[in-house]
């Protein structure tokens, strides 16, 4: 029999929500960079006597992701207590959901491992407060070692999402795309700046082998599962999970068994190792928190909401292919952020051709997003100035070269009519007297060129594109090749 | 002069026409507490320095023609477990030891800017858990009454400090009828709202569901008058209600019971023998008054509430106060056993800062809501709780008042009932109901034992919800029958039995 070791991986992941104050209280979540202990009040830092109150903006931001990642929304869903002890947990209980989430039962498609489509199931999405956090003294930051540590409640309350996938992917690479997907949707409606490496983003991965006949598909065994924590990149999901598989599969084909338990990713290392075994697992207590009445999401909330939701990603890509003939390579890189897709579709709206303009898009104006290090949103030149220039490019206004020349004097902050002139080029390039002067100065400097193409020996037109080639050297590649070449064309026919 | 035989009203009037300043009601005001505490014991702060500079302030106010509130230069007493900024608040415990609010309560901010002046906080048992205010990190309580015996709790310093004269009113906390039984053991009024009526914010949970703050008060038009201006909608608490508060000084101005339905409880009957002779003569006494104010005398029928409102209190309330203490772990305030590792931080902080009744309840509390517990008992209560409500509604079809005993018993001694946590519960029986139900409830002062040193008798009359009014204007009634309960003869301060 031909055995085969299936992986099967859900993620949950954790996203920031980005709301201006906290989600029970009123202080600031901006706590990048923030003095430790700045952005507290009695409420955040659970004093005795302090009561929370819901931001309606969190719930709003929740429901928004519910709907992208087509799930049902609750009307009537409530918070509740998880108790456990821990220093960065103020009250000793983080408020989040139970049994009553804000949003069940959607889901969202990826590339799967085969290259086609591959739906993942999203089981729920709910809302919670985000807890404090430690920072320990010892050298590497980890508790191991540590003569103490100190607690900074700055990021305690900032409203979080919870996504637990079903367990449907089947490769780190699907997980991986998974998570690019979820970032990608958080960012397009708004609702989170997914950024991984702040931690805004957070991936916990639940991972399982299943023994499995490789002729039948039948399952033989299917392993306990384990939940890897602090993967802090898109990289690190990808490198622990291939770790865990290797891991959790050697132990299989040795005979062994797997225990359900919490590792933790060390990146440095490249490993998992073991944080706490099933056993010693909370009993977390849940119960409806009686500080907080039940949320009731109304039918017009949900639909201003649902009116709120932009394109989604999934569906400008498909839009780009069928309304502007991009390739559906194309159509995925420039659908990746909203602000990308829109820069692009304001240059078409300036009158750019949708493949030119895609062109330009995805390596000029890349290239000065990347050397001047902008966000898409703080590009210098305005979409529909790009859109009119690639436009003079298309119409044959300008050369290519031009056109760069132009744009580069327009990233540097000029508006697109005085990039033009102080490129030499008005808007519509040279007039067809200066080429004509040239092409004359061209012919006359090269008699023996002349004489051979009129003679008709030029028969691949070889000569006469070597001449064209000089008269565009001498307009300094502001002529327009193919009205130089019409013209070059002309003189040469009044010679015959 | 003597503040102690005057009321908040008679106060704040009296230092409007300037018969008096606010500076000599609260040098009078201390007097009776340093003369009283010696046997009382009902403040865990005297807020000596700070109380004068406000009274100070409300003169000086006077003075340039403002009118300060409707409370300005009232001494006022508050449960140890709501915030005042600047004063210690301790819940009663060793385990906020040192801990000084940064902020004030609701009710805290409401008083001082009618004008009260907080005279000290009062003590309580331990996160207001106890009937008898023994369960205190601060020492027993004593009946002003009789100093043998306890004044009830947990609001019992709040109810005390009433009592002897110290203060006109003073502010609990209610819980399963921690106003309400030391009102009743103290001979005062004292009034637990409907759930939402008053913010929560500021006052140390114990069961979040279940807690009110309320008013104690010699008169009912004291009662109202505090109720007037402690019962504000506050954004701050979600389970504060938005709804309009009428005038509680309103309801006290022209009572009559003329039409209205006081029903006793059919269940009553079968209990009374648990129920000592004097109270129910007390209840007794308090019905034939309403017949004779031209009441009508119902009876309703409320099996599930007498029978299963106990067992049902004692699971929810502990699973809240489990999770609502969990926060007192000697990472950030009050008691921190100094340890070389975090758990030995919170077992020892917990261990020494927590009292017998509290761990009890904490264990409770955490015991039913484990997995595998967790329907049998935190979900069956939940339920037994909503048919509660609901009984009530349909008994509030039919009356407009429910009148039972407030306790079983008028106040016990010391030491009798604080090995017997069964018996302490068991005392909760007619005042539990009234939490789980959100409904507002009353106990007034009907009556003393006969004997050398006479012990007040009290009933609990209970109203729909949002039924203030309700209970205001009877008690008034009742008021005008029974005279105006006066300050315990037991103290230095007390003039004793009515006026």
């Amino acid at each position: 029999m031909n055995v085969v070791y299936v992986p099967v991986i859900g993620l949950e992941i954790h996203v920031q929500l980005s709301t201006a104050t906290k989600i029970f209280c009123s202080c600031s979540t901006d706590y990048i960079g923030a003095e430790p202990n700045s952005n507290v009040c009695p409420v955040c830092l659970g004093l005795p006597g302090t009561l929370p109150v819901l931001n309606k903006k969190a719930v709003e931001l929740g429901v928004k992701g519910g709907l992208a990642l087509s799930c049902q929304i609750r009307s009537h869903t409530v918070f509740h207590r998880k108790n456990y002890f821990y220093p960065d947990l103020p009250k000793a209980y983080q408020i989040s959901q139970y049994d009553l989430p804000l949003a069940e039962g959607g889901q969202i498609f990826i590339t799967g491992d085969d290259g086609k489509q591959k739906k993942i199931r999203i089981t729920r999405l709910h809302l919670e407060e985000d807890a404090g956090k430690l920072v320990h003294s010892a050298s590497d930051g980890r508790l191991e070692g540590a003569a103490f540590s100190c607690v900074d409640y700055n990021r305690g309350g900032v409203p979080l999402a919870e996504i637990v996938s079903e367990p449907d992917m089947a490769s780190p690479r699907e997980a991986r795309d998974y998570v690019a997907r979820i970032r990608q949707i958080v960012r397009y409606i708004g609702i989170s700046d997914g950024d991984m490496e702040n931690g805004s983003l957070r991936v916990d991965a639940n991972i399982s082998i299943q023994k499995t006949d490789g002729e039948t598909g039948e399952i033989l065994y299917w392993g306990e599962r384990s939940e890897i924590k602090n993967m802090n990149s898109m990289r690190a999901v990808e490198r622990a999970l291939e770790y865990e598989i290797r891991r959790q599969e050697a132990v299989l084909r040795q005979g062994g068994t797997l225990d359900r338990e919490t590792r933790h990713w060390n990146d440095s290392d490249g490993i998992t190792a073991s944080m706490r075994s099933k056993e010693a697992a909370n009993d977390y207590r849940y119960f409806p928190d009686p500080d907080l009445p039940p949320i009731e999401v109304t039918g017009s909330m949900l639909q201003e909401i649902q009116f709120s939701l932009p394109e989604m990603p999934w569906a400008r890509e498909e839009r780009f292919t069928v309304q502007y003939g991009l390739s559906r390579e194309d159509a995925v890189f420039l659908a990746e952020s909203a602000a990308l897709a829109d820069f692009f579709e304001g240059c078409v709206g300036g009158g750019a051709s949708p493949l030119r303009a895609s062109n330009w898009v995805r390596t000029e104006v890349l290239r000065v997003m990347n050397e001047q290090g902008l966000p898409v949103g703080e590009f210098p030149v305005a979409p529909s100035s790009l859109g009119e220039l690639v436009a003079m490019v298309d119409r044959g206004k300008l050369s290519t070269t031009v056109a760069r020349e132009v744009f580069g004097l327009m990233a540097g902050g000029k508006t697109l009519a005085d990039s033009l002139t102080a490129a030499g080029a008005s808007s519509g390039g040279l007039s067809e007297e200066a080429v004509a002067q040239m092409a004359q100065k061209v012919l006359q400097a090269n008699p023996d060129v002349v004489d051979e193409i009129l003679s008709g020996r030029d028969t691949k037109g070889k000569k006469t594109k070597f001449l064209l080639g000089l008269v565009m050297k001498e307009s300094r590649g502001q002529a327009a090749a193919d009205a130089a070449a019409r013209i070059l064309e002309k003189l040469l026919n009044d010679r015959r | 002069m003597e503040i102690n035989s005057l009321t908040a009203a008679e106060i704040a009037g009296g230092i409007a026409e300037k018969k008096f300043s606010a500076s000599e009601v609260f040098s009078s005001c201390m007097e009776a507490v340093h003369r009283g505490e010696p046997d009382i014991s009902a403040l865990i702060t005297v807020a000596e320095e700070t109380g004068q500079a406000a009274a100070r302030e409300i003169d000086r106010r006077i003075a340039g023609g403002e009118k300060p509130g409707p409370l300005a230069g009232v001494p006022i007493v508050m449960k140890d477990n709501m915030c005042i900024r600047g004063l210690p608040a301790t819940c009663g415990s060793r385990m906020l030891h040192g801990w000084i609010p940064p902020y004030d309560a609701a009710v805290a901010e409401l008083l001082s800017g009618a004008g009260a002046v907080f005279a000290g906080k009062a003590n309580m048992d331990e996160f207001a858990m106890g009937g008898s205010t023994e369960f205190s990190a601060f020492g027993p309580t004593s009946n002003p009454w009789d100093l043998e015996r306890v004044p009830g709790g947990s609001s019992g310093g709040s109810a005390a400090a009433v009592a002897a004269g110290y203060v006109p009113v003073s502010l609990g906390s209610d819980t399963g009828g921690s106003i309400r039984q030391p009102a009743s053991f103290c001979g005062l009024y004292g009034l637990k709202p409907t759930y939402g009526l008053v913010s929560r914010w500021g006052l140390v949970a114990f069961a979040s569901s279940l807690d009110q703050i309320g008013p104690f008060a010699r008169t009912v038009e004291d009662l109202a008058l505090l109720l007037s201006v402690i019962a504000r909608p506050d954004p701050r608490d979600g389970t504060s209600s938005r709804r309009e508060r009428p005038d509680y000084t309103a309801c006290v101005k022209n009572p009559s019971l003329k039409g209205k339905k006081v029903a006793v409880v059919k269940e009553f009957g079968a209990m009374s023998a648990s129920v000592s002779p004097e109270v129910r003569e007390a209840l007794e006494k308090t019905l034939s008054l309403c017949r004779e104010e031209g009441a009508e005398i119902v009876e309703v029928s409320l099996p599930v509430s007498l029978e299963f409102g106990l067992p049902c209190y004692y699971i929810l309330a502990p699973a809240e106060a489990s999770s609502n203490l969990a926060r007192f772990d000697g990472v950030r305030y009050g008691l921190s056993s100094k340890e070389d590792s975090l758990l030995e931080l919170y077992l020892r902080t917990r261990g020494k800062g927590f009292g017998s009744e509290v761990k009890r309840r904490i264990l409770t509390g955490t015991y039913v809501l484990s997995s595998g517990y967790y329907d049998a008992y935190y979900l069956t209560a939940q339920k037994v709780r909503s048919l509660m409500k609901e009984e009530f509604r349909r008994a509030f079809g039919s009356c407009d008042l429910i009148a039972l005993p407030t306790s079983p018993t008028p106040a016990f001694k010391k030491g009798e009932l604080v090995n017997d946590p069964i018996q302490m519960y068991l005392a909760d029986v007619f005042t539990l109901p009234v939490n789980l139900a959100e409904l507002p409830a009353l106990s007034l002062n009907a009556g003393f034992t006969s004997g050398k040193k006479p012990l007040p008798l009290g009933v609990q009359l209970i109203a729909s919800r949002w039924g203030e009014p309700e209970l205001l204007n009877a008690a008034a009634v009742l008021e005008r029958r029974l005279g105006i309960a006066g300050t315990a003869p037991c103290t230095k301060n007390g003039k004793g039995g009515r006026s």
